[in-house]
Order: C-alpha cells, then sequence, then structure tokens
C-alpha cells in the first residue's frame, strides 16, 4: 500500500480539486484508491456524523464505501478550537492513525488531504509533518503560483519533508505569470532537483462562484430571479462610473456581477441589459419596481446588501482565495484541468506504481 | 437691529457707474428713483457726476456722514473698499459684487480675506453675490431689481438672487405689498438668523418669508427661529434635499435618516412654517400678511357649486381643520332665504344662480355661529352670478369680523377684476380650492404653536457616569464601534430592561447558561467582526432543550466560520425569550449642521422598507417624544387594533427621552439603535433586545 499526501505551504491553494483529480485517475487506472483528510476545519454533520464539507465532497466523488467517522477523524469545530486554546488535547493524532490503519486495510493507495499548509495543526499535535511522517506517506507540494519568489517556500518544504518529498504542482498559474513560471521558476526548481509534477492554469470556471454562494457569504437579500441563483460570477465590477463607460467594462468582462449602489439606476439598468449576470446592490437601498421587473425579465438575480460599495468590494477580494468545490460543472471541469496539466506518470514512476497500459 | 440697512440717512455706492446697463448704473438710479430721501453719493474715481448726484473718486473723500455703502465695485477691489468703510466709520454695507466662494479657490480665498478685513473694521455686510435689498417702507431700493414692490407686510429673504427676481415680478401685477426684499448672498457675514431677528423687531414686517438653501449653524437657527416664530409667523422654503448622504452609514437610523429629517425636525421644533413649493410660500403668505389667525379648527365652506364644495371638504379632511354643521339656530335662518334645494350644512352650497346679495346674506349668517373659526368661500363664475359685486361684498363681511376669510374664485377671465378687488382689500384669492384650505391649515397651525404652553423638559440626570468610563475606553482602544457587552452595560446604566443574557464559549457552557436562564432560550453569536447578526444566519431563536442548544451552537459557529473565516468568534450570547410584543426601534444620529437627532419607527426588521419613522433635534422634550410617536402611520398599531391590548406606549415616550438625555451626555455618540424595542402591554414597560453604538469624533 501506498500513501500519498497532498500537502501545501500555505493555505487556499486548491488541493482539494487536485486531490479530487488525482483519485479519479488513480481510480480510472485500476488500482484501489482510499481517501482521508486528517483534519477538517469546515465541519458539517452528515446523518449527526460529523465531518468535513470537502473530505465530503472527495468521498462522494471517488464513490468510496469506507465508514465516514474515519474519512475525517478530526474535525475542528468552534468546540474544539476553544477547548485546545484552554488546554492541551491529546491522543488526536492516534487517532488520526487508527482511522488510517483502517481504511487502508484493503487499498492499493491512501490519498491523504492536508489542510492549511504541512505546518499547521502543532497547537492540535497533529502537524502536517508530524502526519505525513507517522502515516509513513509522500508527499506532493501544491503551491499557488503568484511570481518566482515561490521556489523559496518550495525549497523549504523539499528541505522539511526530507525523503518524504516527492515534488510540486504549481497550481492557480495566471496568464501575466506563465511566462515568469516557465522561464525561471521552473528550470530553477528542476536545477535544485525539484520534481514538477505539474503546472496548472488558472481557470476562470474553477474560479468562479455561484450567486447564491455569494448571497450567503454576504448576507444579501435576493430580490428577484430565484431560480437563478446557480449563475456562475467570474468577475466583479464596480458600478462607480458613468454608465456609458460603465457598459463597455460589462459587456467586456465575462460572467461579471455588478457591485452598485442601490440608489444607481442608470448603472443597475446598463448591467441588467449588458448581460452581467448578477447585481449586488449595496447600501441597503432596494431598486425600484422598473428596474426589478426588468431583471426578472432578462432573468438577472439581485440581491440587497447592508453595507456599501467599498466595504462589500474588500470583503470579495478576500473570498477569491477561498472558494468552495461545490458546483458541478466546476468539479468536472476542474478534474479535466488535473487530467490535462498533470504528469502521472511522473508520479507513477516515482511512487513505483504499474499500470496496465 | 441692522437700522443703518433698512432706514439709513444717506448711502454711497461704490462703483457707480454712467453706463446704462451696469450693476453699478440700474443700483444708483434704483435709489433715486424709487423716492428715497436721503443722501446718495455715487463714488467713482473717473466722474464728477453720475445721474445728476456729485460723484467723488473715493469714499473717504465723501464729506458728510455715510449709514450705508452699496459695493459694486470688482472683486478685487472690495476689500480695500471695506477698509476705507472702515476708516469713514460706515458701519453697514451691502456688497453686491459676485466672484467669491461661489466661483472657485481663488474667490474662496478672497471670500475668507474679506470676512477677516470686515471684522476688522467693524462692518456688517449682506453678500457678497447680491442682488441688493430693498425697504418700501423707507423706500431704499439698494438692489439691480426691476421695479419697487408695493409696500405692505411681508419681509422677504432669499439665498437665491434670482428667486428674489421672480418673486418680485410675480408680485408686481398683484401689488402684493412687502416691507423688506432681502437677497442673501453667500451669507459670509449676515445670516438668516441675523435677519430673522431683524425682520422680528420690524413694526412694518407681520409675517417672514425666506428661501433657504442651507444653514450654516443649525443650531443656532432653530434656536432664533423658534424665539421669532412665537413673534411673528416664518414661513420657509427650503431646497437642496437629497438622501444620498445616507448610503455609507451602518444603522438603521443611520440609514434612515438623510439631510431633510434634520431640516424637517428642526422646523417643527422651531415653528417655522414650511413651504414647499414656490407657490405654497406665496399662499401662505398672502393668507398671513392679510388675515387674522383662525383661533380654532372649525371652518365653514360657502359655495355656489357642488364639486369644488367637494374638493374643499376632502382637503380640509386631509388637514387639521374640521368642518362642522351650524348650529341649528343658524341652519334655520339660512333656510328663510336660501333656496330649498341648497345644502344647509358645511359645506354651504348656496347654488349656481347666487347673486352678491346671497352671498354676503350667507356669510353673515355663517359668522354668527361663534363657534366658527374662519370662512372659505368658494364661487365659481355661472352666467349669473355679479363677481366684482360677490367680491366687494366678500371684502365688506371680512372687514367687519375679526376671523379669516379665504377665497377661492376660480378660472381666470371672468374673475379676474373681482379677484383684485379681494386681494386690494386684502382678501387673499387662491386659483383652487385646495391651496386655499391648505393656508388656512397652515394658519390653525401657527395658532396652535403659538398658543402651545412652554415646552416641558425632564429632567433626567445621573446616569452619566458609569457610561462615561465605557465610552472612555472605547477611545482609548481607538475603536468605534462598542462591544455588545459594553452597549449592554450602557443600557443598563441608563435603565434600560434587558433580557437576561450570559456569555458562553463552549457548547457545554451554552448548555449551562440556557439552564440558568431557563428554556426557551435566543443564542446569537459574539464576534467584534459581526454587526447585524442574522443577516450572516447567526441568531436562533425559541431553543427549548439541550439537545437543541448543542445543535445551535454547532450550527451558528459553523456557519460563521465557513462564510467569514476571518472573523474571530468570541462564543455565543444565551439570552431569555422575552415574550411577545410590539417590535419599534429608536436611535440616535447625528446630522452635521443640527447635531444629534432622535429617531422612532415602527416595524422591527421592516423598518427600513416601511420608512414609518419620525425624527426630532436632540434634546426632546415630553411634547417631541409625545408627537413623534403620533406622527408615525402605523401608530394606531401601538393603540391596539381587533381587540389587541394597548402597548406601553409611555415606556416608548420615556425611552425616547433616555436616548436624547444620552445624547446630550455623549457627543461623541455618532450614531446608535435599539433595534428591536420590544413594547409590552401598557404598565410592562419595554425591553432592549438589541442595540449598536458607534462614536467618533470627540
Amino acid at each position: 500500500m501506498i500513501s500519498l499526501y497532498v500537502g501545501s505551504t500555505s493555505g487556499y491553494t486548491g488541493k482539494t480539486l487536485i486531490t479530487m483529480g488525482l483519485g479519479h485517475k488513480l481510480k480510472k487506472d485500476g488500482l484501489r484508491v482510499g481517501y482521508m483528510k486528517p483534519v477538517g476545519i469546515l465541519p458539517l454533520k452528515v446523518d449527526d456524523i460529523l465531518t468535513d464539507h470537502d473530505a465530503w465532497r472527495i468521498y462522494r466523488a471517488l464513490e468510496l464505501k469506507d465508514p465516514v467517522p474515519d474519512i475525517c477523524p478530526v474535525v475542528l469545530t468552534q468546540e474544539l478550537a476553544v477547548i485546545s486554546y484552554l488546554k492541551d488535547v491529546k491522543g488526536l493524532l492516534g487517532k488520526i492513525v487508527n482511522s488510517f490503519n483502517r481504511l487502508s486495510k484493503d487499498k492499493d493507495i491512501m490519498l491523504i488531504g492536508g489542510y492549511g499548509s504541512v505546518y499547521t495543526g502543532s497547537y492540535l499535535g497533529v502537524q502536517g509533518l508530524q502526519v505525513i511522517k507517522r502515516l509513513n506517506s509522500k508527499a506532493v507540494i501544491v503551491v499557488k503560483y503568484e511570481g518566482e519568489y515561490i521556489v523559496d517556500y518550495v525549497l523549504q518544504a523539499k528541505k522539511d519533508l526530507k525523503d518524504k518529498f516527492l515534488g510540486v504542482i504549481l497550481n492557480k498559474v495566471t496568464e501575466d505569470h506563465r511566462q515568469s513560471a516557465d522561464e525561471y521558476a521552473v528550470p530553477f526548481l528542476k536545477r535544485k532537483g525539484v520534481d514538477i509534477i505539474g503546472v496548472i492554469p488558472q481557470d476562470p470556471v474553477v474560479g468562479s462562484i455561484t450567486v447564491e454562494e455569494l448571497t450567503e457569504m454576504l448576507g444579501g437579500k435576493v430580490l428577484c430571479c430565484h431560480d437563478k441563483l446557480g449563475n456562475l460570477v467570474e468577475h466583479f465590477l464596480i458600478g462607480a462610473m458613468q454608465a456609458d463607460r460603465a457598459i463597455e467594462y460589462f459587456k467586456k468582462t465575462r460572467r461579471n456581477a455588478v457591485i452598485v449602489g442601490g440608489d444607481r439606476v442608470d448603472i443597475q439598468l446598463s448591467a441588467i441589459e449588458s448581460g452581467s449576470v448578477c447585481l449586488i446592490l449595496t447600501g441597503e437601498l432596494y431598486p425600484s419596481e422598473i428596474i426589478l421587473s426588468r431583471a426578472e425579465q432578462k432573468e438577472v438575480p439581485m440581491m440587497v446588501v447592508r453595507e456599501d460599495t467599498f466595504s462589500i468590494a474588500k470583503k470579495l477580494e478576500k473570498l477569491s482565495v477561498r472558494l468552495r468545490l461545490r458546483d458541478k460543472s466546476k468539479v468536472e471541469r476542474g478534474m479535466n484541468l488535473v487530467a490535462d496539466n498533470v504528469d502521472f506518470s511522473m508520479i507513477y514512476k516515482k511512487l513505483g506504481i504499474k499500470t496496465g497500459s | 437691529m441692522l437700522d443703518n440697512f433698512f432706514n439709513p440717512k444717506s448711502i454711497a455706492v461704490i462703483g457707480a457707474s454712467r453706463t446704462p446697463g451696469k450693476v453699478g448704473y440700474d443700483i444708483l438710479k434704483n435709489i433715486i428713483q424709487y423716492g428715497y430721501e436721503g443722501a446718495v453719493f455715487p463714488i467713482n474715481p473717473s466722474a464728477t457726476e453720475v445721474l445728476g448726484k456729485k460723484s467723488f473718486s473715493s469714499l473717504l473723500d465723501v464729506p458728510d456722514k455715510i449709514d450705508l455703502a452699496v459695493v459694486v465695485v470688482p472683486s478685487k477691489n472690495v476689500i480695500e473698499v471695506i477698509g476705507q468703510c472702515g476708516a469713514k466709520k460706515i458701519d453697514s454695507a451691502i456688497i453686491i459684487t459676485a466672484g467669491f466662494k461661489e466661483s472657485g479657490i481663488e474667490g474662496a480665498k478672497l471670500e475668507n480675506e474679506l470676512i477677516k478685513k470686515s471684522q476688522e473694521c467693524g462692518v456688517r455686510f449682506i453678500g457678497p453675490n447680491c442682488l441688493g435689498m430693498i425697504d418700501t417702507h423707507s423706500k431704499v431700493n439698494a438692489s439691480f431689481a426691476a421695479g419697487m414692490p408695493a409696500k405692505g407686510g411681508i419681509g422677504f429673504f432669499s439665498q437665491s438672487g434670482a428667486l428674489c427676481l421672480a418673486v418680485l415680478d410675480r408680485a408686481l401685477p398683484d401689488e402684493i405689498g412687502f416691507s423688506k426684499f432681502i437677497s442673501m448672498g453667500n451669507k459670509s457675514d449676515i445670516t438668516d438668523t441675523d435677519v430673522m431677528l431683524a425682520l422680528s423687531e420690524d413694526e412694518n414686517t407681520k409675517v417672514i418669508l425666506g428661501y433657504i438653501e442651507g444653514v450654516t449653524d443649525g443650531r443656532k437657527f432653530m434656536e432664533v427661529a423658534a424665539q421669532v416664530s412665537k413673534k411673528k409667523p416664518i414661513i420657509i422654503l427650503k431646497s437642496g434635499i437629497t438622501s444620498a448622504g445616507a448610503k455609507a452609514a451602518s444603522s438603521h437610523t443611520g440609514a434612515l435618516a438623510g439631510r431633510e429629517a434634520a431640516f424637517d425636525s428642526a422646523f417643527k421644533q422651531s415653528g417655522v412654517i414650511r413651504a414647499h413649493t414656490i407657490n405654497e410660500l406665496f399662499n401662505y403668505a398672502l393668507a398671513f400678511a392679510n388675515q387674522p389667525l383662525p383661533k380654532g379648527p372649525y371652518v365653514a365652506i360657502v359655495t355656489n357649486s357642488g364639486g369644488p364644495g367637494i374638493l374643499a371638504a376632502d382637503a380640509c379632511d386631509k388637514s387639521n381643520l374640521q368642518l362642522t354643521p351650524l348650529h341649528k339656530e343658524y341652519v334655520d335662518e339660512l333656510r328663510t332665504f336660501l333656496p330649498p334645494v341648497a345644502s344647509f350644512y358645511n359645506p354651504i352650497d348656496i347654488l349656481g344662480d347666487s347673486g352678491a346679495d346671497r352671498y354676503e346674506r350667507a356669510l353673515n349668517t355663517v359668522l354668527k355661529d361663534e363657534r366658527i373659526n374662519g370662512v372659505m368661500v368658494l364661487l365659481t363664475p355661472t352666467a349669473v352670478v355679479d363677481v366684482d359685486a360677490t367680491a366687494m361684498a366678500v371684502v365688506n363681511v371680512s372687514k367687519s369680523i375679526d376671523r379669516p376669510i379665504l377665497t377661492s374664485f376660480m378660472g381666470k377671465q371672468r374673475v379676474e377684476s373681482g379677484t383684485k378687488t379681494l386681494m386690494k382689500y386684502g382678501v387673499p384669492n387662491y386659483s383652487y380650492p385646495e391651496e386655499m384650505v391648505s393656508s388656512m391649515n397652515a394658519m390653525y397651525n401657527y395658532y396652535l404653536w403659538i398658543n402651545r404652553p412652554e415646552k416641558t423638559y425632564n429632567n433626567i440626570n445621573g446616569l452619566k457616569e458609569k457610561a462615561a468610563e465605557i465610552f472612555d475606553e472605547v477611545k482609548k482602544e481607538s475603536r468605534d464601534r462598542l462591544y455588545e457587552l459594553e452597549v449592554h452595560d450602557i443600557l443598563q446604566a441608563y435603565g434600560f430592561s434587558q433580557p437576561k443574557s450570559l456569555f458562553a464559549r463552549t457548547p457545554e457552557e451554552a448548555v449551562a447558561a440556557a439552564k440558568g436562564i431557563g428554556y426557551p432560550v435566543v443564542m446569537k453569536i459574539m464576534s467584534p467582526q459581526i454587526v447585524h447578526k442574522s443577516d450572516m444566519g447567526g441568531v436562533k431563536i425559541n431553543l427549548i432543550s439541550k439537545k437543541e442548544v448543542e445543535n445551535a451552537f454547532f450550527d451558528i459557529t459553523t456557519r460563521v466560520r465557513n462564510i467569514m473565516p476571518a472573523a474571530h468568534i468570541s462564543g455565543v450570547m444565551i439570552q431569555e425569550m422575552v415574550p411577545k410584543g410590539k417590535e419599534v426601534i429608536m436611535g440616535i444620529t447625528k446630522d452635521p449642521h443640527f447635531g444629534h437627532m432622535i429617531m422612532f419607527g415602527l416595524g422591527g426588521i421592516y423598518v427600513e422598507v416601511l420608512k414609518d419613522i419620525s425624527f426630532r433635534i436632540v434634546p426632546l422634550s415630553q411634547e417631541d417624544a409625545h408627537e413623534m410617536l403620533r406622527e408615525t402611520k402605523t401608530f394606531p398599531l401601538l393603540r391596539g387594533v381587533r381587540g389587541e391590548a394597548e402597548a406601553d406606549i409611555e415606556a416608548i415616550e420615556k425611552s425616547l427621552l433616555i436616548l436624547s438625555q444620552m445624547a446630550v451626555d455623549f457627543p461623541q455618540i455618532i450614531e446608535a439603535d435599539i433595534n428591536p424595542l420590544l413594547v409590552r402591554q401598557r404598565g410592562e414597560g419595554v425591553v432592549a433586545i438589541d442595540a449598536r453604538f458607534t462614536i467618533g469624533g470627540d
């Protein structure tokens, strides 16, 4: 049995999607794949069993049959968080090992999904590095590519992981950064003996969010088109300019949501007419009936939020780093991205996996 | 006050011109041609004589004493002229010249220098950038307006020169009489309050009319207006109202209070009669300047046609006026001379074939009823009616009584000479019945204002100390928002009942707290980053068991962790479920000009949609609190509908007064609201369920 840990050097790098993609491919190649997430940070109850949102999603995607409580043995609820700061919580690592042992019995390969970075979790006694060591895993490090400087983190991780270090996947590489990755980071890392397992481009669909999720995160009230809350938003625009200028932006930006003051009727109409997929009206100012009926007609969901445009934009800026894989079309797209951009033959070779093909 | 402006013995026009069409020419001409009897000195360095008057090259060359300087020189020379005024001991100036703060940064700098200079030299001035001033009684027309209004009792001041011209032009053909006409311009020295005070002391002014776009010192404005309005009616048209400023506010109260609310409250609390259109401004002015006030709400309508009578009756219904039937004795008297098909009750329809004598007899009969406080006369120009004779008849009746008569002779061509007669003898005529009724109503409201007892202010002292510590602490920590526990303690210090509550960090503690308080309980998320808990799904109510409390703890904290990972969750608050009641909101907001205002509204979470709210500027009197509640449309809900018990209205009023005291005690409060404030049955008081406070400044 082989165990592969998907970790990172910082949070929100796209580990979940990559784990899911790896699992898919391994399964397709005829391996008996198991999965666990030692520490979950998005608590969820399934039939009163405590687990984690991301873990549950992968469990379902890979059509696993193992007992649910083992999939995510440690879930960081508010309760656990508070208690762990007030006194030392013991035995969590043991719990993880036990779950792992049960799950891995009849598997060819176990995928382990890290949480946060490989350095987080010390205060619970379940730091990523510790877990990797105890489970005797190999670790692939996923890095969100934000510029050449990330090579430092990769080298540090390689040093810390020693013989457990498998290689690196550069994720969410934007068009702007592609050249820097190809010309500097990749050759540099190779020279330092780091295997590049994959370079995955930033994808607008994977990076999108549904209107429904937005409503939840912004605490908004949906005013119309309740059946269009599944609309995917890829970009946010702030409607504070003159209407004629605004229309240009609205038209050339794919799947945009417009943040606009509730009293800016001109901008609202322009956005509705030029194909925006969602309007976020700020300042708790409700639109007129004319706007509402036009939005309903054009099937553009609108929500009202309490905060002003500036605060909402600030919130959305933070939001983009912690998008979750919820939507089915996003997941499929993500699977394809992983399949197309990860060098599976290298993984197989390094892990000593032989497949029929 | 301002005597040298209104009644100068000599006037100098600095910048007098010989060229017709120039302002310096027109002003001098106006001063001369409308019969001003004092000395006039044109100042023009390149002329020896202007419009037949000996001209001087400088103010300092004039040997005589000068009371008033009218300045028309280019803006760059104005400061020098003010210096000369000082040297010549002239303490009053009208600065017509434009090119000050209305024209940009350079102008604004110049205006600041001008103010400084005038203070150094002891010169008070009207303007700059104004049209001038007219006093019809002393025959001073120091303006470049075309024409001179008739003598009369209306004193008018206006921030807009253009509006002055329009009003003047409108007044000329009808010979509407004015006492004074003052174009205020930039108001950089003499302000609205100075002029209101001066007009209140002026014997010739019976009613004060104003057009303002804004005030510089809101508190002073209210203080002066309240004082003057007890003496003479002040009617003001205020423009420039928007609610745009509400956008960035973080509390309900802030979002609901626009600049409009501040002015509206300020006018109400200082007895200013508010006109919403220029037409209304005129309508009210005519009534107030010419007729006595109605001493009660009971009015009668005498008409020669049904439809207009009903329109007038409808308008009365929406006002504070009441149409009351005449005493039987007078109804019987009407029957003796009116046709049997006439309508003898109020409105009294004397039919389309009425002539002047029937009008006169009917009016005299109606006025015999002492309970009638005012009469409104309607006339439609039927073929038989003699409009002129009827007008004269109404005038005669009006002369003989000390109760108000207003008329609406409707139409244009056929009633024109009649309406002229009415106006000439001081009976205001209105084109439409609604205008007539609203003018009568304005007079009645003013009557109520001058006869209302002095406001009573409760003395709510000694609550401040405990709260002061908290506010100091918040300031020390450079926060602008108060933590919930702090809000709790402040409300407690000011005597507000609040639900029993206990803080819990874990599910275990939450269950213990719930047990201590007693089921059912409410659970609320506690996080400094979350202001509006329910928006984030951070509130669960009516939890009745250990299991429910545990689940709620998981749900609430998980949800918040998911959607706001950056928020710090301190824990949850377990609160007792307060028994049912009506939800109201009250709050404090701060207007840049008028300071703190108190808001009241009904509707709980729907308050921002319903917008059924009222405002008063702090400090609140008992009467203010009383009126605030009754101003909202939903007030009857508090009284109880369909057999409901009445809510504790007295407790709400008391809470408003306490809030007002809080605002007085702590000027640093920028916004606060208690929402909802749960109102229980009469005698059972109110409970503050949730509240927030924001402070700022000093």
